[in-house]
């Protein structure tokens, strides 16, 4: 066997796109993509250079234990006794709320299953979240209290039945490639397009209609559209009368959302804003895609909310070609959430407050009632109420808000156990750090951006001592004395189908023939790529009435994403020589009239200031942010965004406003 | 030499080839053709060309170099082996592609690796009697028949194959299963070429290098770049795409490697001041399109365009399309 090929799944965003590993001796030489859809032959330039990063000399191999400021090898065995025994005493001493799991949206179905059980059942808390706390849990809270499932309603490729693709807080040619190329696609076979988006991005360019608003103003842009969808009777009145509750009262509300009131709050011409709403209301099938710029703000659910008012006024869900698209970010998020790996849910999006018992006989342990904390709850009481940590594949010290803050919650505790496949920002701060498989090196299955659970298949060997992190988890569950017997992640699969309505027709044998949306509840059921085609799992879809927020008012607003070449804190691209050699530092995007008054040129060492923090970074002179907007990615630590971020909580689903920032720019040495 | 040879016995014939080489074939992985080494599956021939142009098994998108190890101040290295491989399947286009690259990879001063893979690896050719939708080799004169390149050619008549001996080595391959060939002759396969090449022809009979490199400058490559992202995929499958970049990964031991590159990407024409000469795609894509069309006719003799499709297989959009030519 020396050189072979072997499909999985890509690693990075969402989209789960297929590719083949090509192997040889153990070393990955190249990446083709699959031809089977989402990907039918596509890749972004990261996918394309997958093979850049899992056979990098950096990838940690043993586990390592803190003595003083040295690391030191150990083994296996005495880590894990050693994580199991500090962690029972810091449950004994402080009670298992002192203990916090945050499981990674880059780890499987079947980790974040076990890190998850091992959390509840083991530690007894249900103090476990993972990164969807900072992309798409407004999307959960919004799209899960009104429409029932929080989650993508249609696969990527029903846009290529769309007669419209209203695209909002999307860089999606940049960060969602190939959802991009099925929009291209459709746009080539006569859809329309329309972007709103702070910034004139490439999907942008390529639109019939760009709403450049003003960062943050979403809800007064979508409330006017539906206003005008509205006033120019272009809704969907049997699908409201029979499918959907509450909209009187966003009718009635929505009406002071003129669009010339809009104009004076978004920046955008009231008569565009017109344009774009009759575009959308005329349009048979339509569909709203919408990702991180729509989430990431205090106001993230409502703004959430605000799309799905406008999709249930124009009947727009449950055909090929319209609903609601959130683009997630990993490509697990989706999975990490499925597996309950969150404070109040289960498994499928089992309440706590409603399941404990099912999960209590099924484990044959007494499981934690009490009120699990998020995230950023999480990283607040670091130092003070939790002592204890586990941290899965997740580097918070440079993708978590305000760094300094997160820096010192961390340093208070008192044991931070870290599992990654590289060392990192946060792994640097750790006790113990646990060496861990990549998905090259190990089995499962993941959950793409359209509910798709997919396989990734091993294709080479882990480095040094490396595990895959269920095997971990595995351990740690038998070393507290909870029965695992899990041979392989199979047989975590067969468990997780076996507590898991939305999940039950799922196995790894059935993958092998291709991927499933859930929710798949039997074997023979074919999975639902389509959801709410027949009716609402709450019964009916509810509207609820959501009013625009106060914005910030500073000089300028500063938005912080990611560059189409590198992917959050780069652990993994940074280490890709030709991704690197593309973006190789952080650059603040700065509109050419700002750079005049301020003084700076293309290149000028700029001074970043807010609230938070302050950092320094290169500007880059660039019309597609406006004038008081500027634009960053959070990739790079040398100027790590995040230090000017806040915590600032969305109250629904905890989300921190990490989207905009108020800030202050200088020339350096100024 | 012709030959013909039953279906059913050419796995013997490269079962009884393995015991001098390492048999890589294209074979179905997960229903989709893939480059493999061969361990008596089921051949792919009939498929598409895989993705992975054979050319990338010479000049793989990431290879080591050479690994170094530092012990008390002092480094050593370690050269990679290379192994004696017999590639199967090996199309035409793809067959005009790695002679191309001979003469770029090979020329004074020779890549070092390339030319030791070249050396010990043995080539079974395939005609293309079943072109795709995307291939237009007849039109660049890569195919689709192979002249030349091979140590063995197959040709699919149907029942058989017709086995043609180009080089001694292909000989000495032949030899190895005598008892399993009868004397052929190539009139069957004479005809089935000239349907194929209809075929290829009729299906674009505007399309001609000439014609290519003639609207190269009027085509608005401005307004065909707004779709571009910039992926660097139509260089990664490309057959004669060869640019690399190199990087030394870790300190103190650790290995220098080499990186497939691509020109699509801006990065990899940005001077050190910072400065870009092709900073937008427009000026990128044409680039691209030169590079294949005349720079590489002038430096080689040959277009880098065999007409293989792989480019227009992975674009996002839609751009890499013989229709551009139109």
């Amino acid at each position: 066997m020396v050189l072979d090929a072997i499909e999985t799944t890509c690693v990075y965003c969402g989209c789960g796109c297929g590719l083949y590993l090509h192997v040889e001796d153990s070393k990955i030489i190249a990446v083709t993509p699959s031809m089977k859809p989402p990907a039918r032959g596509r890749l972004c330039a990261k996918g394309w250079l997958l093979h850049g990063f899992a056979n990098h000399p950096d990838r940690l191999r043993e586990p390592l234990m803190r003595r003083g400021d040295r690391y030191v090898q150990t083994s296996w065995s005495e880590v894990l006794s050693f994580i199991a025994k500090s962690f029972a005493d810091i449950k004994r001493d402080s009670g298992p709320d002192a203990l916090a799991v945050l499981t990674s949206a880059k780890a499987t179905n079947e980790e974040n299953y076990l890190l998850m059980k091992l959390c509840r059942a083991a530690l007894g808390t249900n103090n476990i979240d993972n990164v969807a706390r900072l992309c798409h849990a407004p999307t959960l809270f919004a799209l899960g209290s009104s429409l029932g499932s929080g989650s993508m309603t249609n696969p990527i490729e029903s846009l290529l039945h769309s007669d419209l693709i209203m695209i909002i807080g999307s860089n999606t040619t940049e960060q969602h490639p190939v959802v991009s190329f099925y929009v291209m696609e459709a746009r080539r076979n006569g859809a329309k397009i329309i972007v709103m988006d702070p910034r004139r991005t490439q999907i942008a360019e390529i639109a019939d209609l760009h709403l450049q608003m003003r960062p943050g103003t979403d809800i007064a842009l979508l409330n006017a559209i539906l206003n005008v969808v509205i006033r120019e009777g272009m809704i969907d009145e049997e699908f409201i009368r029979s499918r959907t509750d509450g909209f009187d009262e966003v009718h009635d509300r929505v009406a002071e959302y003129t669009p010339e009131a809009a104009e004076r709050i978004c920046g955008v011409p009231a008569e565009l804003i017109h344009d774009a709403a009759v575009m959308y209301g005329s349009a048979g099938d339509a569909a709203i895609v919408y990702a991180m710029g729509i989430t990431q703000h205090a106001h993230g659910t409502d703004n959430v909310q605000a799309i799905v008012n406008l999709a249930l006024a124009t009947g727009n869900l449950g055909r090929d070609g319209s609903g609601i698209y959130p683009l997630r970010g990993h490509q697990n998020v989706q999975g990490a959430c499925d597996m309950g790996a969150l404070p109040d849910y289960y498994t499928g999006y089992q309440k706590v407050s409603e399941f404990r018992e099912k999960f209590e006989d099924s484990w044959n342990v007494e499981l934690p009632a009490s009120q699990g904390r998020t995230a950023i709850e999480i990283m607040s009481s670091a130092g003070s109420e939790i002592r204890g940590m586990y941290i899965s594949g997740e580097n918070p010290a440079l993708s978590y808000p305000d760094s300094s803050r997160i820096r010192s919650a961390l340093e208070s505790l008192d044991l931070l156990v870290v599992a990654d496949i590289f060392p990192t920002e946060t792994t640097r701060m750790a006790d113990v750090v646990l060496p861990i498989a990549s998905f090259a090196e190990k089995y499962g299955t993941v959950t793409s951006t359209e509910r798709k659970v997919q396989l990734i298949r091993k294709a080479i060997d882990p480095p040094g001592n490396a595990l895959p992190e269920w095997v971990v988890a595995a351990k740690l569950l038998e070393i507290f004395g909870i029965s695992a017997g899990y041979d392989s992640s199979a047989a975590v699969m067969r468990e997780i189908a076996a507590l898991t309505p939305s999940y039950g027709g799922i196995s790894h044998e059935r993958l092998e023939r291709g991927g499933i949306h859930w929710p798949c509840p039997t074997q023979e059921h074919p999975g639902t790529p389509v959801l709410y085609r027949d009716g609402f799992p709450r019964g009916r879809a509810l509207f609820r009435h959501v009013d625009q927020h106060e914005c910030g008012d500073g000089r300028f607003t500063l938005i912080i994403g990611r560059s189409q070449y590198h992917f959050h804190t780069g652990s993994m691209t940074r280490r890709v020589c030709i991704l690197e050699r593309e973006v190789p530092e952080a650059f603040v995007d700065v509109n050419p009239k700002d750079a005049a008054s301020l003084g700076i040129r293309n290149g000028t060492g700029v001074i970043l200031e807010s609230e938070s923090g302050t950092i320094r970074a290169r500007a880059r002179l660039s019309d597609s942010v406006s004038s008081g907007t500027l634009f960053m990615p959070f990739h790079f630590r040398e100027s790590p965004a995040n230090m000017l971020t806040g915590w600032q909580l969305d109250p629904h689903s905890k989300i921190p406003s990490l989207k905009i920032t108020s800030v202050s720019i200088r020339r350096e040495g100024a | 030499m012709m030959f013909f040879l039953e279906k059913n016995d050419l796995p013997e014939l490269l079962r009884r080839a393995s015991a001098y080489f390492e048999i890589i074939a294209p074979v179905l992985v997960n229903g989709e053709p893939q480059l493999v080494s061969w361990r008596g599956e089921d051949l792919a021939l009939g498929a598409p060309n895989p993705l992975l142009p054979p050319t990338r098994l010479f000049l793989p998108p990431r290879e080591t170099l050479f690994t170094y190890l530092q012990e008390s101040g002092l480094y050593t290295f370690q050269v990679p082996q290379v192994k004696e491989r017999l590639i199967v399947g090996v199309r035409p286009c793809d067959l005009r592609a790695l002679s191309l690259l001979d003469r770029i990879m090979l020329s004074e001063p020779a890549d070092e690796l390339y030319s030791k893979r070249r050396r010990s690896t043995a080539i079974v050719a395939l005609s293309c009697t079943e072109p795709s939708e995307s291939c237009f080799c007849a039109q660049m004169g890569s195919g689709p028949e192979a002249h030349e390149g091979f140590d063995l050619l197959l040709t699919d008549l149907g029942e058989r194959y017709l086995l043609e001996t180009g080089s001694p080595d292909g000989i000495m391959l032949a030899r190895l299963s005598e008892e399993l060939l009868e004397r052929g002759d190539d009139a069957e396969k004479r005809a089935l070429m000239r349907e194929s090449r209809e075929r290829i022809l009729s299906a674009r009979p505007w399309l001609s290098q000439e014609r290519m490199r003639s609207k190269l400058r009027e085509i608005d490559w401005r307004s065909m770049s707004r779709e571009c992202i910039s992926c660097g995929g139509c260089s990664f499958v490309c057959p004669t795409c060869h640019c690399f970049t190199i990087a030394d990964l870790g300190l103190p031991d650790g290995e220098r490697i080499r990186c497939a590159d691509s020109c699509i990407l801006s990065g990899f024409h940005r001077m050190a001041s910072g400065a870009n000469p092709k900073a937008r795609p427009e000026e990128r894509l044409l680039s691209w399109y030169m590079e294949k069309l005349e720079y590489m006719l002038s430096r080689a003799g040959m277009p880098g365009c065999v007409g293989c499709g792989r480019c227009e297989r992975v674009c996002f959009s839609g751009l890499h399309k013989t229709d551009l030519f139109r």
